[in-house]
């Protein structure tokens, strides 16, 4: 009871200073990356959903993501809805690919539903390359609105939502108790009667349906998308990196990874913008070194160092003596 | 429309035939390691570009450099192994999936460092092969076949029938195939697990990067043509059943001729969405594989 209060107490205090950001300053550079960086934090989190409290690895996030920029752009523009309903929808169409695509490949072994999620990512950039309705590779232009203080609390209010209900839905709620119970142990968890591909899949859509919302607000944000921005591998690729680097399993370490990364690419894109492909480069390198030094992530290996101090303190745990 | 069909057939035998070799070293590899390797087609790329760089430094026909490129990347593979088997066999966190993040990392690094290094540009392989080809005029049917598909189909030939022979007849081999099948009891026999993964993961990358050189030279090459080929990888294992070497061929043939009926008769961007239909389908229907007989 007293980390919930705690917790709700930080997460006040984190939202409070974000909500003046825009009070602070009129510079609209900055207002984009602190949109863009909320926008990040709200993709790993995603993300997180189903690969930390799950352990299914989803490569295909971005297609998501994507769904949702161009359903919000098509039913904009040719069928003149609002932003709020198109987006809304966006959010509806991404959880229903989720359905579909997960029916079948989260009752398998995750390698399976690994390769199957990559492959869709694949398949949605290329039908945008295709189709007419989508523009194919020249994108889609969306109704231009350039107020950015407005995406700014658009997208504060909907990732601070979607983090409170996460954080309630996974730590509090029996749901995420019972994701647990089937990313350790599968078989045991269908002995006590749950039903491991219901749940997976109902992860699956929870994870789904705010990538797809986020899209369309990105969409709407930007005012152009194209298939290389919205279904390219690179927005899959961030949120990976976001993830495994903050630590999976958990809300805070996603966030973490987030800001830290997207900090570090705004910097490496502004002062270094000729070497952009080396980004890949960094981005492919902090993913393996990270699996490899750090499993837990940041916030994991944070949290470890913290009990373990504790539990010195306590007397529970024996110092590690050097060997003479 | 229809006289065209024997020709759709024949190319998609042929480019299937590519697709073997490195399917069947990307099963091996899953195998024995339990790793999905998500770098496969990058292999593929940077094979090819060491094939494409040696030929334009030496001036020799890049089919020399074959055997060249499979040692080189081969001892990469060797050395990378360790580290792959330390990840796979961590204590904390969920080692397995660690293992597809691991690999999905090394092939983004892959990806950025071939476009630092070889640019955005497309090239071209030149060997000896690449210009004839055989005609059969068969009355109403007419057929053509380049020289260089029909050395990629032999080669494939080759390599398929060489591991066979590996896996079933030397003590490797047999080493290798107890591992894949149970871990554990082979440790126990005195099989030693980690040289053989080693071992098994240089030939799969040797061979991989090998191939890079045939499909430069029938297709072209860019830094970005990774993807497309860990897909056709991914459709081939899983069509076969993962782990299941000898369904292999089969699905690689089954995947060059939709290949090639698309490229004929429908929109060719449409083809990586048919390949993903029949992926998810055959998921839905029999997720070991065409024959059952998968992991």
């Amino acid at each position: 009871m007293k980390s919930r209060g705690r917790f709700l107490w930080i997460f006040v205090v984190v939202f409070g200073l974000f909500c003046i950001v825009p009070l602070l300053t009129k510079n609209t550079f900055f207002l984009r990356i602190a949109t863009e960086a909320l926008m990040w934090i709200g993709l790993a989190i995603t993300w997180d959903v189903l690969a930390g409290y799950t352990g299914y690895l989803n490569f295909g996030h971005g297609a998501f993501f994507g769904i949702g920029a161009y359903t919000t752009a098509i039913l904009m523009t040719k069928a003149h809805w609002f932003f709020f309903p198109s987006a809304f929808v966006g959010g509806m169409i991404a959880g229903l690919v989720a359905l579909l695509a997960g029916f079948p490949t989260l009752r398998l072994y995750g390698a399976y539903f690994a390769i199957a999620t990559w492959a869709l990512g694949r398949a949605f950039q290329q039908l945008a390359l295709v189709l007419d309705i989508t523009g194919g590779p020249d994108g889609m232009r969306l109704p231009t609105f350039l107020n950015p203080v407005f995406f700014f609390y658009t997208m504060l209010i909907f990732v601070g939502g979607l983090f409170l209900i996460l954080w309630f839905l996974l730590e509090r709620a029996p749901f995420g108790l019972k994701l647990k119970a089937i990313r350790e142990d599968e078989e045991g968890a269908m002995a006590i009667g749950l039903n491991p591909a219901r749940v997976k899949v109902m992860a699956f859509i929870v994870s789904a349906i705010p990538a797809g919302i986020i899209g369309g607000i990105y969409a709407y944000w930007i005012t152009y998308i194209n298939p290389a921005s919205t279904l390219g591998d690179l927005v899959t690729d961030q949120a990976v990196v976001m993830a495994v680097f903050g630590g999976l399993g958990t809300l805070i370490g996603p966030t973490i990874g987030a800001a830290l990364i997207y900090a570090f690419k705004t910097y490496f894109w502004a002062y270094l913008s000729q070497y952009q492909v080396l980004y890949l480069v960094i981005l492919g390198a902090a993913i393996a070194a990270s699996v490899v030094f750090l499993p837990d992530g940041l916030w994991g290996a944070f949290v470890s160092r913290q009990e373990g101090r504790k539990a010195l303190k306590k007397g529970l745990a024996l110092k590690k003596e050097k060997r003479a | 429309m229809i006289s065209l069909l024997p020709q759709a057939l024949i190319d998609g035998i042929l480019i299937g035939g590519i697709y073997i070799t490195f399917a069947i070293g990307f099963s091996l590899a899953f195998g024995v390691m339990h790793i999905i390797d998500f770098a496969v087609g990058e292999w593929v790329m940077l094979g090819a570009f060491m094939g494409y760089y040696l030929n334009r430094w030496l001036g020799l026909d890049t089919v020399v450099f074959l055997p060249v490129v499979f040692v080189v990347f081969g001892f990469i593979g060797y050395i990378l192994q360790p580290v792959i088997y330390k990840v796979l066999s961590g204590k904390r966190g969920n080692p397995h999936l660690m293992g597809l993040v691991f690999t999905f990392g090394l092939g983004l690094m892959f990806r950025g460092l071939g476009l630092t290094f070889f640019g955005f540009y497309s090239h071209s392989l030149k060997t000896f092969l690449s210009s004839g080809s055989f005609s059969l005029d068969l009355g109403s049917v007419f057929i053509t076949i380049p020289t260089v598909r029909l050395a990629g189909l032999f080669y494939a030939l080759i390599i398929t029938f060489g591991l066979t022979y590996i896996l079933k007849k030397t003590d490797f081999g047999i080493a290798a195939r107890a591992v894949a099948q149970n871990r554990d009891a082979a440790g126990l026999m005195g099989v030693n697990i980690e040289r053989i993964s080693s071992f098994i993961y240089a030939i799969y990358v040797g061979i991989s990067a090998m191939t890079g050189i045939l499909i430069g030279s029938v297709f072209s090459i860019n830094a970005q043509m990774g993807g497309k080929y860990t897909i056709m990888a991914f459709f081939v294992v899983v069509l076969a059943g993962m782990g299941y070497l000898a369904g292999v061929p089969w699905a690689a043939f089954l995947l060059g001729i939709v290949q090639a009926i698309f490229l004929i008769y429908f929109n060719p961007g449409w083809t990586l969405l048919a390949v993903f239909i029949i992926l998810y389908v055959i998921l839905l229907v029999s997720p070991k594989g065409l024959f059952g007989r998968g992991i």
